[in-house]
């Protein structure tokens, strides 16, 4: 499952990787269902002008497909992952695409934590790492919401110390 | 500070022999500057003017009179502009100050400027006066500072002096870098002559570049349309098509034509246009990737195109509409100037040898002809583009972070990318396609040998 048993990384010694709340799964499970929900709705609805029959098809289908995605959405929070090491963070992400970014704590310019309202109710926040460049896209969501302020004052005082010019 | 100018005594401007201890008291700009601000569009109008006038042989002069009058408001506002607007070095930072009613002042401390541009618009190359354009660190162009305008020769010097006092001190040892300092003596070192386009060869190269394949093909279109149709009144709805095509390809070539790349004591000097002329700096450190562009069609002739990016956000007028664009050191040019630019550039220059494994191509069948990658302690440089090569230098120091992706079809074929990010959006090296344990390696490795490179380098 995770990019590191494949082999990542090898010869380096294994890292402590840091996983976001199991809560977020409930966040994205909500939000899947905030999406699929009003969609079979309305195209229930617009369906339904036609026939009663294509109506309630179009409906099911939204609500199956809804389902099809919760279906994925353990594996991908599963896969989320940060490792902090003595001089820049790794962070992993994707099941399809797998990415694992290395940003050093010298580069990074500033944190941002962030909270929708659904995170917000369930005490999640998302940690956002910017660097100078605009590909970087280094962020942790679903951390719990004191996690996120402590991890952000932590990586501010290592980003201060080994701050480096561009 | 937030009293009006008019209250103090009169502001000199600036002379030509003043010392940088002068710079400490408040200066005004040019008093022509608000006939360079109205500039082109004012120009325009003039010519307008004369048209109507001339179409109407006044017989109707209420109109010109009413355009006459907001030709003098615009003048005024800018003359209003100009009055309250003055500048002042003291203890290493540049304050500008301006507004009438909403007075705006902004501080610039000059260690954090990474370039000061002179540029010249067409009508302040007229009159002799030329305008500072100073670039800061990151993307927003609405954090650069601009002096316009001031002679030609101030400009110069006020850079030159700007420059000086902006380099860090341990960085300019009295006795290493005695150029640095300021100075008459400054103008004196001469330059070294790098690179000069031949116009010849740029407005060849413009032709056969992407602008010139459109209008070839929209050519050949409008010529199927009559040849079908036997009216000549088909030509006429291409005319939009058409200007936009010529104002691209002269846009490209007046901005372009006359580059010329010096060495100078503070670095490149680079200066190019027809009729706006920019003349800007380019230090050494400051470069955060190259890139060396050679389209299908230039490669026939062993043409290409080399630039750089450097920190700072764009801010000539001319490119704004080629935002993708770098700034350009070699327009067009041969391979051999090419790489006797990339040697003044960077101080080794690896090549892009290491081809990927045979199994890409099944993955991508044209991006694999050119991909490859290459690197050495300081720098990687990573090539790739099948139509348009393009091979890209970064200096390891400059990376900002690393990113090891893999793809579904490239986790099927055992293969993984990795990518280095620098500051901006334009420029980026990309590993692309390696076996998975040799990304896995880079990903290990290149962030230690980049730290390295930041406390050798950075």
């Amino acid at each position: 499952m995770s990019v590191t048993q494949k082999g990542l990384l090898v010869g380096q010694p294994e890292l402590a990787w840091q996983h976001p709340s199991p809560r977020l799964l409930r966040a994205r499970r909500i939000q899947t269902a905030l999406v699929a929900g009003p969609v079979a709705l309305v195209g229930g609805i617009c369906g339904a002008t036609a026939s009663a029959a294509v109506g309630g098809g179009v409906a099911a289908a939204v609500l199956v497909a809804g389902l099809a995605a919760e279906r994925f959405l353990a594996r991908r929070v599963a896969a989320w992952g940060f490792a902090e090491r003595d001089e820049d963070l790794m962070v992993r992400r994707g099941v399809l695409v797998r990415r694992l970014s290395v940003i050093p704590y010298g580069r990074m310019q500033f944190i941002d934590v962030t909270a929708g309202p659904i995170e917000r109710s369930l005490g999640l926040a998302t940690l956002r790492m910017h660097t100078a460049a605009a590909a970087s896209d280094a962020r942790i969501p679903g951390l719990d919401q004191p996690m996120a302020a402590k991890l952000r004052d932590q990586l501010a005082v290592l980003g201060q110390a080994q701050a480096a010019g561009l | 500070m937030s009293s009006p100018p008019s209250a103090e005594p009169p502001l000199p401007a600036l002379r030509g022999d003043q010392a940088v201890a002068d710079l400490a008291g408040w200066h005004r700009l040019h008093p022509l500057t608000p006939v360079v601000r109205a500039g082109t569009r004012m120009l325009s109008l003039i010519v307008l003017l004369a048209g109507i006038a001339v179409l109407k042989q006044g017989q109707d002069s209420s109109q010109l009179i009413t355009d006459l009058v907001i030709l003098g408001l615009a003048l005024a506002g800018g003359f209003v502009s100009w009055l309250v607007t003055r500048w002042q070095v003291a203890g290493g930072v540049l304050r500008i100050e301006t507004g009438l009613i909403r007075r705006d002042s902004r501080r610039f401390p000059l260690t954090q400027i990474q370039a000061i541009d002179v540029v010249q618009t067409g009508v302040a190359r007229v009159l002799g006066l030329a305008e500072l354009q100073l670039r800061v660190a990151g993307s927003d162009s609405a954090r650069g500072g601009r002096l316009a305008c001031l002679r030609l020769a101030d400009a110069e010097r006020l850079r030159r002096e700007l420059l000086a006092i902006s380099v860090p001190q341990p960085a300019a040892p009295a006795a290493g870098q005695p150029e640095l300092r300021a100075g008459p003596g400054a103008a004196d070192v001469p330059e070294r002559r790098l690179f000069r386009v031949r116009p010849a060869r740029l407005a060849a190269a413009i032709v056969l570049s992407r602008a010139g394949a459109v209008a070839a093909i929209v050519i050949a279109v409008v010529a199927v349309v009559v040849a079908v149709t036997g009216s000549t009144v088909a030509i006429a709805s291409f005319f939009p098509v058409a200007l936009g095509l010529v104002l691209t390809v002269w846009r490209q070539y007046s901005s372009e034509h006359g580059t010329a790349v010096a060495a100078g004591p503070d670095g490149l000097r680079l200066r190019s246009g027809l009729i706006q002329v920019t003349a800007e700096t380019i230090r050494p450190g400051r470069v955060q990737g190259i890139r060396l562009v050679e389209p299908l069609i230039w490669r026939a002739f062993g043409w290409c195109r080399l630039e750089v990016d450097v920190a700072g956000p764009k801010q000539r007028r001319e490119n704004r509409s080629e935002g993708q664009r770098l700034r350009a050191l070699i327009p067009v040019g041969s391979r051999s100037e090419a790489e006797a630019m990339i040697a003044e550039l960077i101080s080794s220059q690896p090549a892009a040898r290491s081809r990927p494994p045979r199994r890409v191509r099944l993955k991508a069948p044209l991006l694999y002809h050119f991909l490859a990658w290459g690197g050495d302690e300081r720098y990687v440089v990573a090539a790739r583009g099948r139509i348009c090569r393009k091979t890209t230098w970064i200096p390891l120091e400059k990376v900002q972070s690393f990113r090891w992706v893999q793809g579904p079809v490239q986790r099927r074929l055992g293969l993984a990318s990795v990518l280095l990010d620098i500051a901006g959006r334009r420029v980026h090296a990309d590993i692309e396609d390696r076996p998975a344990a040799e990304a896995s390696q880079l990903l290990a490795r290149l962030p230690a040998q980049a730290r390295t490179a930041r406390a050798r380098f950075g």
